[in-house]
């Protein structure tokens, strides 16, 4: 366990607790969208199905945008750099910032799945902790993809322009509001590589067939690769030395 | 002050480039322990460079760096404080938490972390302000703050990016009061600065022009190096450039 991770996580929680606005905000947006979104849905079988792939879009939008506008805060602000400066490791700042903005990301993921249930209804068969497992594993692998990304900005909103970029095509290929399986075939490849495509996948065999995490271990182990692939690359993506 | 004391950086022959601009042009200085030296020069000499070089955020694309004897790195972390230009500060939190994160960064625990932090807050006159965020503070005493995160594991080496822009008469004064406390206890200082009135303050000093240190010396040497006794350090420092221009014409 790298040494200093632990005190980066306690000081990204403190910072996020202290600003009021920013915390309601991360309660309030995901159930705003939620009420939105089972409004616009009068069936509920219809609900039902879509549910466990928004709880999983969701969950990798938030996280995506909150751990790429707080990291770029980071950066533009000369934090990161003083960071840098110290004993700590990339690997410190990495998993700090994912432990640190994992508690908020949890927070909004058990906000979403909740209020579609006592809200509108929806059911599911799965085991609530398998949920839960799953859900983390999209939640890392997107916080990292955050920390990577943020790379590529110079401010706050260059990060935002990376939503259409990373994020839409999730959405729309993903297979969240048609099976992937009506697109054209060369959709479909680039549906096959988007991590977003699996999580839908494994989420509503979990939570529609009751299946459990052996049974969508394919499913499982693309998003576990994705998780490390992102955390290579974003303990990459923060250099000590730049010259 | 010993002008013979040990080094505690050396620097020999660095050059370092941001694509087609040289930042800093075959750079040697020596810096000895314990006084505050000044890197004295304009806007773009390459004195960030240089302080960035040394805290380890920079690798010369040529020559050496070594702080007490070790090239800068993460291992050489513990033993220097770095200030950057920015406040560099979390400003939803307070300065007790912001100063709190740093000594833990730098392993300070326990009752040791408590008693250096509060310590370091007093010293720089901010205790009945130590709950107060961040951004309800003005910008001296985000300056303030950010010397305290520097100072709080007690570095045997602080490094100082422009540490005095935008203060006051008053709180400069103050910040050399702190600095000279400092080196009084064997505390190396480098400070980057473009003004002569933080040059006067400098046990020793270098001017740096286009990323070359074209002369150093104690403020009183390189004053009379002029051949004018009345001169003043900005008289000093043009007259430098001049010698330098002349010896390249």
């Amino acid at each position: 366990m790298p040494k200093y991770a632990l005190p980066i996580a306690g000081r990204i929680i403190l910072q996020i607790g202290r600003d009021r606005r920013t915390l309601a905000l991360i309660i309030a947006a995901p159930v705003v969208v939620m009420t939105l979104i089972g409004l616009s849905f009068p069936d509920k079988s219809q609900l039902n199905y879509i549910a466990p792939a928004l709880l999983a879009a969701i969950a990798f939008f938030f996280s995506f945008l909150i751990t790429g506008v707080s990291f770029m805060r980071e950066r533009s602000q000369g934090s990161l750099e003083r960071l840098m400066a110290s004993p700590v490791s990339r690997l410190d700042i990495v998993l700090g910032y994912l432990f640190g903005l994992f508690v908020f990301a949890l927070l909004q993921t058990l906000i979403i799945f909740f209020f579609t249930i006592y809200a509108f209804g929806v059911t599911y068969r799965g085991d609530l902790w398998q949920i839960l497992i799953f859900q983390l594993v999209i939640i890392v692998g997107s916080v990292n993809l955050g920390i990577f990304t943020s790379t590529f900005a110079r401010n706050e909103f260059q990060v935002i322009q990376f939503i259409p970029v990373i994020i839409l095509p999730q959405v729309f290929l993903g297979g969240i509001l048609w099976p992937v399986e009506q697109m054209p075939r060369y959709l479909q490849y680039l549906s096959d590589v988007l991590p977003l495509t699996y999580a839908v996948k494994g989420l509503r065999d979990i939570m529609l067939n009751g299946k459990g995490l052996v049974d969508v271990g394919m499913d499982f182990s693309v998003l576990v690769g994705f998780t490390i692939l992102t955390t290579i690359l974003a303990s990459l993506s923060l250099r000590r030395n730049a010259g | 002050m010993d002008t013979n004391a040990p080094v505690a950086v050396a620097i020999e022959d660095v050059t370092f480039n941001y694509g087609r601009f040289k930042a800093l042009d075959g750079l040697s200085l020596q810096i000895p322990k314990g006084m505050s030296f000044g890197l004295l020069g304009p806007n773009g000499a390459g004195k960030t460079t240089l302080i960035r070089l040394l805290a380890g955020l920079l690798k010369p694309q040529k020559g050496t760096v070594s702080i007490m004897g070790k090239s800068p790195s993460r291992l050489t972390a513990p033993i220097t404080g770095y200030m950057p230009q920015l406040h560099s500060l979390y400003n939803e939190l307070s300065i007790r938490q912001n100063v709190g994160f740093f000594a833990s960064i730098y392993g300070l625990k326990g009752d040791d972390k408590r008693a250096r932090v509060d310590s370091v807050i007093k010293l720089v006159e901010l205790w009945d302000r130590r709950g107060d965020s961040v951004q309800n503070l003005s910008g001296g005493m985000r300056q303030r703050v950010s010397l305290a995160c520097a100072i709080v594991h007690n570095p045997p080496l602080l490094l100082l990016d422009e540490p005095t822009v935008g203060l006051d008469p008053e709180l400069r004064v103050t910040f050399w009061d702190y600095f000279k406390d400092l080196t009084s206890r064997g505390t190396t200082v480098v400070i980057s600065s473009h003004t002569m009135d933080d040059a006067a303050h400098c046990d020793k000093l270098a001017f740096i022009r286009s990323g070359r240190v074209i002369a150093n010396g104690t403020p009183e040497a390189l004053r009379l190096g002029t051949g004018k006794e009345t001169a003043s350090l900005e008289d000093a420092f043009l007259y430098y450039i001049r010698l330098r221009d002349n010896a390249h014409a």
